[in-house]
């Protein structure tokens, strides 16, 4: 019959991480979330056996890395990269409804979570593979593949391998988040790795090897120590501004995240009150962004699939000009360098002298950067209330379970969704246009510790919906009767 | 506000993965604590595979 039955044996087989039976105490949680967090920071730092250390050879995922987690080199070199892509396919299967999965059917959902380990596993291969095998970005150590005897494709293997296992253990460690923590691994590792880069970015010295930070250049600079140009030369400015003095970038950060947590407070609240008990009033909102800043991810994600593919092919057969030439690593023209989304200042600020592109090619990448990520958070935001449960039927349906109605209007899911049709299609693809625009926008003008645009914004609203979440645990463990109201 | 009869598996913040209370009979549970020692002793027995290398 239809590919449910074919793999149906397959998908229901495939390893879960157990849940706890009953409740689990807000402390226990915490317990396991922080556990988990240990545990990443240390398989990060592991460097994956077989690999030539003397080259670096830099990182594959380069600006990307901040939205995928994980560290160059370490075992958990993909990252969460493998779940993102897994979760593009899902995404764009799901929403166009190719899958025919009803998610209210529990038959099915064992279906849908099956199909999702699967594709990561898929992904998994499919991005390890090339990075591995095609081109030098993870070089064997020679010296190894001597003194074992296996050659320099068995090192390779040796190397693989040791990713798969990371890539397979970032898939469960969210899984054990998910289930036994708070929020989830994906957005964990997110924060974790982008919040590094921030505290770096600020407070990092010169002495511990890596470019100093915010804080300890501007002691230098009031102390003498950094020499810039006097404040009264454009020189001057320009350092203090875009160069060490980083007030741009400082500038850029604040302002993310207070228009993120401004945002969020932003909603269309609907009013409902309760079929039966007469005062028992309530508000659904449909917050302006929603549900779109995690699809941002997607999008970006979309853009680094489309850079990885220029590189493998690039070092594995070679391009012809018009689809990209590369120099050092770094794509330079062709199609794939208008593809390739603009990560920093030194991307396009041609008037510095920070790139020697032309302004019209400058241009023409920051419109197709503009459009993919306007065209594309709205697309993928619209598809992400779709498949999540978060659509106007999903939302009509629930607000009809649990008893209440939108005074004024007849008790019946139908009603209930043609007033959320009104606002939540419309509020959704706006969140998701502006939440491109602003990605693109901090990445223009550049963040503090070069955490991309998406990064920042990823990490201040997974943060707010951690603390949302945290407040919400508390309460149920302050009252346990919130529980069953909250039908845990 | 309750979340009534959903059994959709609410998403929890920012899961890129969603989980669903139903699970099938047949498919293989594991421990979370079982997971994390093996991730830890994954990790610590690479870390001694690359002091004995080199």
């Amino acid at each position: 019959m239809g590919w449910k039955e074919a793999a149906e044996p397959v998908l229901t087989r495939m390893p879960a991480v157990a849940r706890p039976e009953g409740h689990v105490p807000f402390r226990r949680k915490l317990a396991w979330t922080a556990g988990i967090l240990v545990m990443y920071f240390f398989l990060t730092n592991v460097t994956m056996f077989g690999l030539e250390t003397q080259t670096a050879s830099g990182d594959f995922y380069g600006q990307f890395r901040s939205i995928l987690a994980g560290s160059a080199g370490s075992i958990l070199q993909l990252g969460i990269g493998p779940i993102v892509t897994a979760s593009i396919v899902l995404q764009l299967l799901g929403g166009a409804d190719l899958l025919g999965l009803d998610t209210n059917d529990p038959r099915d959902q064992i279906l849908y979570q099956g199909l999702q380990k699967l594709l990561v596993v898929v992904m998994i291969c499919l991005t390890g593979l090339p990075m591995v095998f095609a081109g030098g970005f993870l070089p064997a150590d020679q010296q190894v593949a001597q003194s074992l005897g296996v050659g320099v494709g068995g090192v390779k293997t040796i190397i693989f391998a040791q990713m798969f296992v990371g890539g397979i253990l970032i898939l469960f460690m969210d899984e054990i988040v998910s289930k036994w923590g708070v929020g989830s691994g994906v957005g964990l590792f997110i924060i974790a790795g982008v919040s590094q880069q921030l505290v770096a970015g600020l407070f990092s010295w010169s002495s511990l090897g890596g470019a100093s930070g915010f804080f300890p250049t501007w002691i230098g600079i009031i102390t003498g120590a950094v020499d810039i140009g006097s404040p009264l030369s454009p020189g001057g400015l320009s350092d203090i501004f875009l160069g060490q003095g980083q007030l741009l970038a400082l500038f850029t950060t604040l302002l993310i995240f207070g228009i993120v947590v401004y945002a969020e407070s932003v909603r269309v609240e609907i009013p409902l009150s309760h079929a039966r008990v007469k005062g028992a009033r309530g508000r659904f909102p449909v917050k302006l962004i929603y549900a779109s800043v995690l699809p941002m991810i997607l999008v970006r994600a979309l853009q680094a699939n489309i850079q990885f593919l220029g590189q493998i092919l690039n070092n594995w057969t070679g391009l012809p000009a018009w689809l990209g030439q590369y120099s050092q690593g770094q794509v330079t023209g062709g199609l794939f360098y208008y593809l390739a989304p603009i990560q920093s200042r030194g991307d396009w600020m041609w008037f510095l002298g920070l790139t020697s592109q032309e302004p019209a090619q400058i241009l023409v990448r920051v419109l197709v950067d503009l459009t993919f990520m306007v065209v594309g958070g709205a697309i993928f935001a619209v598809f992400w209330v779709e498949t999540t449960g978060m659509g106007p039927e999903s939302t009509a349906q629930q607000i009809q379970n649990s008893g209440m109605q939108i005074p004024g209007f007849r008790r019946n899911p139908q009603v209930i969704e043609k007033v959320m049709e009104r606002y939540i299609p419309q509020v959704t693809i706006i969140g998701g246009a502006l939440v491109g625009l602003l990605a693109v926008a901090a990445n223009m003008l550049g963040t503090i510790g070069q955490v991309s645009g998406t990064g920042l914004l990823l990490t201040v609203s997974i943060t707010y919906k951690l603390y949302e979440e945290i407040a919400e645990e508390q309460l149920m463990e302050m009252h346990p009767m919130m529980r069953q109201m909250f039908g845990n | 506000m309750s979340s009534g009869q959903n059994s959709g598996g609410l998403m929890s913040s920012a899961g890129l993965v969603r989980y669903f209370d139903a699970e099938d009979r047949n498919a293989i549970r594991l421990d979370p604590k079982s997971i994390v020692a093996f991730g830890l002793l994954f990790g610590v027995g690479i870390l001694v595979l690359n002091s004995v290398a080199f």
